[in-house]
Parts: C-alpha cells; sequence; structure tokens
C-alpha cells in the first residue's frame, strides 16, 4: 500500500523552465494502466505525453491551463483507491525546492546542459521505474548514481517533493472594455511573448536590409538539389552556417554582462504550415554538406506535420532563419530570439526585377549594424556567386573521401582529383591521399 | 725509404711542437701504466705533424672536429697541454672538468667525440653556421681511415659538396682501423669516393712534414677563399698501440716505420738538439703532472643537478581555434623565419610550393631562401648539420619526414645532441630540434606508421615533446623554440588536419595547465571522475571524442589528462587525480612493452601512498598492416578502449 509514483513537471528544453498542462486524461481516483497517458504537457516548441509508469489510482495536483515549474510534483499515483481519493497537500506543506545529493556533497544547480546516462544507469532506471527527471541538473548519471538514489547504496538520496505550484501570468490585467471579447493566450503564445520579448523589449533590437541579384541563380542551385527545387533555402542555411563560423558574434546571444558565443553552429529554420510557428534545428550546419541539409530540411518538416518533432529537433538553435520567399512577401523585419543574437528573413524573390530581400535584425547589445551589413554583404555575394558561373562547381562543398579535407583547404594548390571510390561511387580525393608519401 | 733530411731551423720550430705532442702522449701512457689514469688513450705517436699541418695552421676563428685520437690535434689547436692532462688525471680544471677525458674535449672551437663518423655532419652544420654568418671561418674533421665504413660521412660528403660548405675532411691514414688492417675492410680506393662527390682532394704524408705544411695550407686556403669543401689524404703510421697494449701488427713492420719516423730520424741525426729539446719539454710536463696530481676532483653537485618536476599551479579555460594545426604550424614557423635571423629549417622535400610532405614548411623557402635547406635522404646528417648550427648559435628546426625514420638520426640524438652539454662540462649548449610527424590510421603501413616515442624518452638532456589537438601548437613551439637544450618534436599525422578544440563535448570542461609544456585536463563538468585516464599526441585526440561513449558503455566518468611533455610526464597533476579515482589508464600509440604507460606508471607507484589500479592500452607488438580492417585491430581503437576499460575496472 502507499505511493507508486510522483510525476514531476518534466525538464525537457533547458528554457522552459515551466510548462503549461494542456490535458488532464482522468479524474482523481481514476484507475490508470502502466503506459496510458495521464496528462500532457505544452511546451515552447511541442507537447509532451506523460505516461504511467505503473497500475494504480491516480491523484492530480494541477489544473488544465495553468503553468507548472520543472520539477514541481502534478500528480502521484497510488497502489490503494482510498489514498488517491483523499491525497491532497495544502499549499502550506509546499516544501523548499529539491537539492540534489552526491556522495554528501551538495552540488550548486549549476549544471543546464543535457544529463547523460550510462546504460548501466539506464537499465536500473527502466528496472525500477525511475524517471530520468530525477537527474536534472546532473551532467553524468551512471549505476552508483542511480543505486544511491534508490538507496541501494548508502548515500544520501535527494530528498524530493515539491508540490505543484501554479506560476501566475506576469502581465497585469486590465478590466476588459464593453463590446470586446477576452481570448485567453495559449500556453504556446504566452511564451512565444515571453521568448521574443526577452530580446525586442530591450529596444535594442535593429534590422538591416539587403538585396540580392537572382538572375539564373537556380539553374546550378537546382542541379546540386535533389527535391527542394527553387528553393534557396537550403543554400542559405549552407552558406549562412559557414558564415558564421567567421562572425562569432551573431551565433550568440547577450546574457547579463557577458556575451555568450555558442560553439556549434545550430542553424533554426522557422516554419508554420498548420502546425503553429516551429523552429527547427538543422545541427552543426557548418559541417554538413548542402545536399544533407536539403535532406534535413525535408526530413524536418515532414516530422513537423506528422507531429513527430523530437525535443532535439527544437531545441539549441543558435541562429535562425526565417524564410517567407512562398508567402509573396517584400520585405519584412524578423524578431530575434531568446538565446541568440541574430535572425535572418528571406523575403520573395521579385520576378520582375530578378531580386530578393534579406533582412536580418541584431541584438546590439552583442554587435553592430557595421557587422551586420559586413555579413550580409558577404552572404550576398555568396549567394549571388551561384549564378551562371560558367559551370564552376562549388569548391566549397568538395572534400577528399579519404581524409575529409576541403578543397579550400587544401595547401598544395593542386586541387583534388575526380576518382571511383572501391565501393563504385564518384568522390574526390587530394593528392597527399592519392599519391601518398 | 730513406730520404735525406735537412732540419733547418723553420722545421726545428714544427719539431718541437711535434715532440712536445708526442712526449705528453708517452706520458700518458706512462701514467696509464701507472695506475694514475682512468679509462683508456689513443695516443698519436707516429702521426703528430698531421695534427700541426692543420690544426696548427688554422686561425683562432676557425674550428676542428676530432675523433678518440684527439691530443695532437687538441695541443696544435689550442696549446692548452694543461688543460689536457688535467682532463685526463680527471680533475676539476682538465679542460671539460675530468667528464670528457681522452676521446671528448672541448675548448675554443675545438670539439672531439669518440663516435666514429658522427662529428662529420655535425661539423658540416658547424661549418654551414659560419658560411651564414659569413664569419670567413673554415673547419677541419679528422677521420681515421677506418671511418671511411660509416654512412654519415658520405651523407654529408654529398651535402657539403651540394651546398659548398667549408669544410676540409682530413683523413689520417694509418692504414688500421684497431686491429683490422686497411685491405680487409676497404674497398677500392680512397680519393676517388670524395671526388666522386665533386670534391677536390690533396694528399700528403706525415714523412715529409715541409711539403705536408705546404700543401695542407694551400688546401686550407682553398677552403676559406674559395667557400668550397675539401678532402685531404695524410697518409702515416701509428706507432704505439691502437689504445694500450692492444696491437697485433707485426713488429718488422712497425719497426720498419719506426726506423722512418721523422722525429726518430732527428733524434738520430741530431741527439744534442733533441736531448735539449725533450729535457726541457718533460721537465715542464712532469712539472704540471706533479701540480695536477694534487689537485681536487669534481664534485657530483657541480655535474648533475636535480631537474625540477613539472608544476601545474595555475589552469585556464581552452578555447577552440577555428585553423587547423597543420596551418598553426606554418603560422607560427613562417613568424619565426622571418623574424630571427639564427633560426634555420632543414629536411627533405621542404621547398616550397611543394613545403613538406605534411605543408609544415610551407611558403618557408619563398620566406628566407638562404635560412631553408632541403636536403638529400640523408636523416643522420640533417640531424647532424643540425646539431652543428645549434653548437655555432644558430637556432635549427630539422625535420624528419616520418617519424619511423628517426632510428636514422639515432647517433645523432643520443651520441652528439643529448651528450654535448654535459660531457664538455656544460661548456656549450646545443638547442637543436627535431620534429617529425608519427601515428598510424593512414594506411600507410609497417614503416610509416609507427610511434616510436618510447625510443625518445629517457634520453638525458633531451626534451621529448608530443603535440595534441587542445593546445595552440605556436604555444607549444614558443618554449621549444625557447629551450637551450635538444628538443624532440612528435606530431601527428592526422592530427595535423584537425581544429584546435574542434570537437567539445558539452557534458566536459577542457583546461590546460600554464606551464611551459601545458598539461590539458578534461573532466566531466560537475561529476566526480571515476576513472583517470592518460593518452597524448594523436591518441588524446581519439580518446577525447569517446569519453561519453566510455561513459556510457562502462558507467565511468573519466577524467582525461594530456601530456605535452612526455619525457619528463606532470606525474604530480597525474597522481592528484588517480588517487581521487583509484583507477588509471594510459593509452598510448606504440606498443606496451617498456613504453610511456610503463614509465607512467611506475613514476606513480613509487610515489604514492594509496593503491591505483592501473592498466595501459598500446598498440599490439606487431607491425602496423596497411589492410585497414587489421590496422583498426592493431592500433589501440575505440571499440578496444572501451572494452579493455570495462573490463578492467568494474
Ligand atoms: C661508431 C663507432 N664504432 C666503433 C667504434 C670503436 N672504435 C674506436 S676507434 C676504432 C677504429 C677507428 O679506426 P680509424 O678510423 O682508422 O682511426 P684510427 O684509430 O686508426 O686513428 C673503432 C672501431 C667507435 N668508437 N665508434
Amino acid at each position: 500500500m502507499g505511493l507508486l509514483q510522483e510525476i514531476k513537471v518534466p525538464l525537457i528544453a533547458v528554457n522552459d523552465t515551466s510548462l503549461t498542462v494542456v490535458e488532464i486524461s482522468h479524474a482523481n481516483g481514476d484507475h490508470v494502466q502502466k503506459g496510458t497517458t495521464v496528462m500532457v504537457f505544452e511546451t515552447s516548441k511541442t507537447t509532451y505525453n506523460v505516461e504511467a509508469e505503473v497500475d494504480g489510482f491516480i491523484n492530480y495536483l494541477c489544473e488544465v491551463g495553468s503553468d507548472y515549474e520543472v520539477n514541481d510534483i502534478v500528480a502521484r499515483i497510488f497502489s490503494g483507491k482510498e489514498e488517491a481519493d483523499t491525497a491532497t497537500i495544502p499549499p502550506a506543506e509546499l516544501q523548499p525546492p529539491a537539492v540534489h545529493h552526491q556522495n554528501g556533497q551538495t552540488i550548486a544547480a549549476a549544471w543546464t546542459g543535457i544529463t547523460i546516462f550510462s546504460n548501466g544507469a539506464k537499465k536500473l532506471m527502466e528496472e525500477s521505474k525511475l524517471n530520468t527527471e530525477a537527474f536534472a541538473g546532473r551532467d553524468f548519471v551512471n549505476l552508483t548514481d542511480v543505486e544511491s538514489l534508490l538507496g541501494i547504496r548508502k548515500t544520501p538520496a535527494a530528498p524530493k517533493t515539491a508540490a505543484a505550484k501554479q506560476v501566475s501570468a506576469k502581465e497585469q490585467e486590465l478590466p476588459v472594455p464593453a463590446n470586446s471579447t477576452k481570448v485567453k493566450l495559449t500556453g504556446s503564445k504566452k511564451r512565444e511573448i515571453e521568448y521574443l520579448g526577452k530580446v525586442q523589449s530591450t529596444g535594442l533590437t535593429s534590422t538591416i536590409n539587403t538585396h540580392v541579384e537572382t538572375d539564373g541563380i537556380f539553374i546550378h542551385i537546382n542541379n546540386a538539389l535533389a527535391v527542394l527545387k527553387n528553393s534557396l533555402l537550403p543554400v542559405i542555411v549552407y552558406e549562412t552556417s559557414r558564415l558564421l563560423k567567421i562572425y562569432p558574434l551573431l551565433n550568440g546571444y547577450f546574457s547579463g554582462d557577458s556575451i555568450i558565443l555558442y560553439n556549434d553552429v545550430n542553424i533554426g529554420f522557422a516554419i508554420d504550415i498548420d502546425k503553429g510557428l516551429k523552429v527547427l534545428n538543422v545541427r552543426n550546419a557548418d559541417t554538413k554538406q548542402l545536399s544533407i541539409i536539403e535532406n534535413e530540411i525535408v526530413d524536418l518538416s515532414t516530422k513537423y506535420l506528422d507531429d513527430k518533432l523530437a525535443v532535439e529537433e527544437l531545441t539549441e538553435i543558435s541562429f535562425t532563419i526565417t524564410d517567407l520567399s512562398g508567402e509573396d512577401v517584400s520585405f519584412f523585419r524578423p524578431l530575434v530570439n531568446m538565446q541568440n543574437s541574430a535572425i535572418l528573413g528571406v523575403s520573395s524573390i521579385d520576378q520582375k526585377l530578378q531580386r530578393l530581400y534579406l533582412s536580418m535584425s541584431f541584438d546590439h547589445r552583442v554587435t553592430e549594424g557595421k557587422l551586420v551589413a559586413q555579413f550580409l554583404k558577404d552572404l550576398k555575394n555568396r549567394l549571388e556567386s551561384y549564378r551562371g558561373n560558367g559551370g564552376k562547381t562549388l569548391t566549397s562543398t568538395i572534400t577528399c573521401f579519404k581524409c575529409a579535407k576541403r578543397l579550400s583547404e587544401d595547401l598544395s594548390d593542386t586541387g583534388f582529383a575526380k576518382v571511383l571510390t572501391p565501393s563504385g561511387e564518384e568522390a574526390y580525393i587530394c593528392q597527399s591521399c592519392f599519391k601518398g608519401f | 725509404m730513406n730520404n735525406t733530411l735537412n732540419f733547418n731551423d723553420v722545421n726545428h720550430k714544427l719539431l718541437k711542437t711535434a715532440l712536445r705532442i708526442r712526449t705528453v702522449e708517452e706520458k700518458f701512457l706512462q701514467l696509464f701504466s701507472e695506475g694514475k689514469l682512468n679509462g683508456t688513450v689513443h695516443t698519436c705517436v707516429g702521426q703528430e705533424f698531421s695534427a700541426i699541418a692543420f690544426a696548427g695552421q688554422l686561425k683562432k676563428r676557425d674550428f676542428i672536429f676530432s675523433n678518440h685520437r684527439c691530443h695532437g690535434h687538441y695541443i696544435a689547436f689550442t696549446g692548452d697541454v694543461r688543460g689536457l692532462l688535467a682532463e685526463l688525471l680527471g680533475k676539476k680544471s682538465g679542460t671539460c672538468g675530468g667528464i670528457g677525458s681522452s676521446q671528448h674535449l672541448c675548448h675554443n672551437n675545438f670539439y672531439s667525440n669518440g663516435i666514429q663518423g658522427g662529428i662529420v655532419p655535425v661539423a658540416a652544420g658547424y661549418a654551414l653556421a659560419n658560411k651564414l654568418k659569413k664569419a670567413n671561418a673554415v673547419g677541419v674533421v679528422f677521420i681515421g681511415d677506418g671511418t671511411l665504413g660509416e654512412g654519415a660521412l658520405y651523407e654529408t660528403m654529398n651535402i657539403i659538396s651540394k651546398w659548398e660548405i667549408p669544410l676540409l675532411i682530413v683523413c689520417e691514414n694509418n692504414f688500421y682501423a684497431q686491429s683490422t688492417a686497411q685491405k680487409t675492410n676497404l674497398a677500392g680506393d680512397i680519393l676517388s669516393r670524395p671526388e666522386a662527390f665533386g670534391i677536390k682532394t690533396w694528399k700528403g704524408d706525415t714523412w715529409n712534414p715541409d711539403q705536408l705544411m705546404k700543401t695542407a695550407a694551400e688546401a686550407i686556403d682553398y677552403v676559406r677563399e674559395g667557400v668550397k669543401p675539401g678532402f685531404f689524404l695524410v697518409e702515416t703510421y701509428r706507432l704505439n698501440a691502437h689504445s694500450k697494449g692492444d696491437d697485433d701488427r707485426d713488429t718488422e713492420e712497425v719497426k720498419a716505420y719506426t726506423e722512418r719516423d721523422y722525429i726518430n730520424q732527428f733524434k738520430r741525426d741530431s741527439l744534442s738538439y733533441y736531448n735539449n729539446y725533450h729535457g726541457t719539454i718533460t721537465e715542464e710536463i712532469d712539472g704540471l703532472v706533479t701540480e695536477i696530481l694534487a689537485e681536487e676532483e669534481l664534485p657530483i653537485q657541480d655535474y648533475f643537478e636535480v631537474q625540477d618536476e613539472v608544476k601545474n599551479d595555475r589552469w585556464q579555460q581552452i578555447e577552440p581555434i577555428a585553423k587547423r594545426q597543420v596551418e598553426l604550424l606554418n603560422q607560427f614557423f613562417k613568424e619565426q623565419i622571418v623574424n630571427d635571423d639564427r633560426m634555420v629549417f632543414l629536411g627533405e622535400d621542404i621547398l616550397s610550393p611543394y613545403g613538406g610532405a605534411f605543408k609544415v614548411a610551407r611558403d618557408l623557402s619563398f620566406l628566407k631562401p638562404d635560412r631553408v635547406f632541403s636536403t638529400p635522404i640523408s636523416e643522420a646528417a640533417i640531424t647532424g648539420i643540425a646539431n652543428g648550427l645549434a653548437l655555432n648559435g644558430l637556432k635549427p628546426i630539422a625535420e624528419i619526414m616520418f617519424g619511423d625514420f628517426i632510428t636514422l638520426a639515432f647517433d645523432q640524438i643520443v651520441n652528439h645532441a643529448s651528450k654535448f652539454h654535459h660531457m664538455f662540462n656544460k661548456k656549450i649548449k646545443c638547442p637543436v630540434v627535431v620534429r617529425t610527424p608519427m601515428g598510424g590510421n593512414r594506411g600507410y603501413g609497417p614503416t610509416h606508421s609507427q610511434t616510436l616515442d618510447k625510443f625518445l624518452i629517457g634520453i638525458d638532456n633531451v626534451k621529448t615533446v608530443a603535440l595534441n589537438t587542445f593546445i595552440d601548437p605556436g604555444i607549444v613551439y614558443k618554449s621549444i623554440y625557447r629551450e637551450e637544450h635538444p628538443v624532440v618534436v612528435i606530431e601527428n599525422k592526422v592530427d595535423y588536419g584537425k581544429k584546435i578544440l574542434h570537437n567539445a563535448l558539452k557534458n566536459y570542461r577542457y583546461e590546460r595547465s600554464e606551464s611551459d609544456f601545458p598539461v590539458v585536463r578534461i573532466s566531466p563538468a560537475i561529476s566526480e571522475p571515476t576513472l583517470t585516464i592518460v593518452a597524448y599526441g594523436g591518441m588524446a585526440d581519439m580518446v577525447a571524442g569517446i569519453l561519453e561513449q566510455i561513459f556510457i558503455e562502462t558507467d565511468h566518468k573519466a577524467e582525461l589528462i594530456v601530456p605535452t611533455l612526455i619525457s619528463q610526464l606532470p606525474i604530480d597533476v597525474i597522481k592528484e587525480s588517480a588517487s581521487r579515482t583509484g583507477s588509471l589508464v594510459v593509452i598510448e600509440e606504440g606498443s606496451p612493452v617498456g613504453g610511456i604507460g610503463s614509465e607512467l606508471i611506475a613514476s606513480i607507484m613509487e610515489s604514492s601512498d594509496h593503491y591505483i589500479k592501473a592498466k595501459r592500452i598500446a598498440s599490439l607488438p606487431v607491425p602496423i598492416p596497411s589492410v585497414k580492417s587489421l590496422e583498426n585491430i592493431v592500433l589501440p581503437d575505440k571499440n578496444r578502449i572501451i572494452r579493455e576499460i570495462a573490463e578492467n575496472f568494474n
């Protein structure tokens, strides 16, 4: 008899310190079966179903439409119905937030990155139905850590039970005037406001526009693309990601009294077709070839339409591109996302003038107009270089299939040779690998 | 055999010098038989005029390299009889404090070493430095006829001819090498050898000293004025044993040469002069010996100082650099060669546009054509010449194209660069840098893939550095460049193409110590580590890349420590970590027996109070196969590393 499972608000993305409950699937005291969905959260990016990990009787500590902080307990599953019916925690009994213990030492809740679990840890967690959230704030969790938490090892386990506390709305409400209807914001809209507000509300963002000549641009690009013919997005992601390596300030964000620069270039592209506005992540785009980038854009978009996106595909975006070229847009001012220092907007091609506008909004606390203008100029030149360049190959995409050296990094000045690999594929080879030593 | 002798005034002076050399040599033999002389002596009795003709006719700014039979050369060039006597008697006031003794002398541009052949490229490097400095100085290197069997000689003759290096090779042909008569060992003839390299030759003998003096002067002038090499063959005969009692030569033959000997003829013809001269010299030498015998020997503290351990008190976070290692290396050398006239870069195939097999030397020869030397395939000579350049005040960087070939340079590293400073009792320094790429994973097979670092640690006074992909190689090379003693740098073929900290894992901290040869430490972001891994060179990058995988599969939160200076491992840092984790793995790309792992674990064990479980992971002890599937198995690959950690530490 007793408590079988506590359901806590999961940490799904680093930015989401609170989540909205959008669905409660049962009534208090209902019997739930292992594996059934008991409730649904909405994050800024996606929805998240919580399943029962045991058979038992459920008791909710939350309500639909409210936001709860990560690690708050929002429901509990008991072995007996009576407990589930009667269990309530009055707000006065709320306990202080959790502190993680390890080897008797308190670890400052400094780690906000992902938690990596060893296979041994995962196995025991599965066996003992332990949630990964139990280890939020840790960098690594191994078997010993899990055993400690379960009390199998004699190290103090983390005392945990902060109960659900509603996160209150921030904006002060004014009375609703007559002849008007009040429509409650959805959780995702609220978070969108929070995200965009973070950077924009300082009033220190600005936008710079430039145009790109597009005459003949698709002749070469379409050759290189398999599916997304007549789309500039893959090439823009490709070139932007490489340029960001040269302009690290645009691949970071403002924080406190510092500027944080991302090591990786993870390009997010915004998408909004029926399923709401989402930004999908092409990870390490700077290391990927054009065809791979194209594949990923297609893949991610398909997953978006099928509601199959994983959290990693929506998070850790270091730079955002919003492509409205399909919307017949002349030009627009994109808004900088939280934890980004800039965003690139792509407008539609003016078919008469054969040109399109690129707009870049940026956080003035991180950089300034001159740098952004230079970035845009570089990007423009790179994009325009795809126009009728006499059939020259895109050198930046060529790498030696043996040592992965890029043609642009070749020091020999001889260039690469085209070869058939042992498996019969066409590839390039650098002269060192070709001739040997 | 009899020539008419005319002992005029001029050669009385000559005779007195020769007699002085002979008297010193005979004194040594006497002291030796009395047990007052430690070790050995090789006397030049019978060959004295060769020493006087060359060593005696050089200028002060010129130089000499000599071999085991060097006393005559030394006295003729430096006049320092007292220093020589004290040296062989093992006294502190000896020319090298008694460290070098008979075969290892160093004084005012005079150097000798007991390794046959090895001094020839060193002399060439010394001469090249003079040429680069436009010093108008020449040098003589003495070899015996037996040394015509050494390969380093031919590598050097090729180069001095091609590069027009002002060096005179003097071959003292006494027809024997130790116990072996020349006809047993020497094919063909002697002079056609240098002639084949286009080197001008001369010939003389010690039975006609006047003529020898004249021809020698002519040869020296030719080398000085023409700034060209020369080869002088001197026929002579040693009247005593090779060293002490080891003489199996025909007594009749020895007797005939004893009679023919110029000094002996003088003694026969002008006994009163002889007695007069000999008496004075003997008296002088006896006086010196009595005085020296009472002197003290060098205390060990003056010779050997315990070197400080590498201490790393301060650590800093590592920042990535978006440039490939090879570019950073090239950038360092470009800046250095432009800004420092002392720098000389030499190696095979290093001229631009080719710029070396791995492009480290790219554009150097465009920037400073007179300081970049593309060499023939001559690893011993490359390294020897670099040693000579270093002894003569320049900063040579020698490239050995593949680490596998460093074995051909081994004599120069171990018997020359390593020894000079101490065996010459710290009178000189040899700040040479030898760099070479090692490592496999490129399918180059048994002789182009090896990691031979274990043969390069434990060489006295030589630092061995292994670059890695976590520290800007420019920073490491700045320290290397500042070193006053030899450094061997092991680079890694696969790492050349990588950027600095190119693939940092998010859940780890990357720090480096602020010492001259930084130690890198990669630790879990907040967790306490449970395993200490040490890897260096190419292995470091590989292991760093699989830390997460090691964790997932073995349950170990590993801390990776990457030493840069592998000849003097950062024992304190490693011990500190291993004491906390209780578990230590050393991963090296060479084979395990007698390797870096063995050395490291032994050092940790002898100084640790804790029990630390230790494990070496290394290549299998077979030549590295070219075929990929087997190469992957022979070299420590990630699957084997993970498996061995799992098997040994759970
Ligand atoms: C590399 C090397 N091999 C062997 C020896 C041992 N060794 C010392 S002297 C000598 C004979 C050298 O003969 P030669 O060059 O003709 O000189 P000589 O003794 O006749 O003056 C030998 C074999 C040595 N010192 N160095």
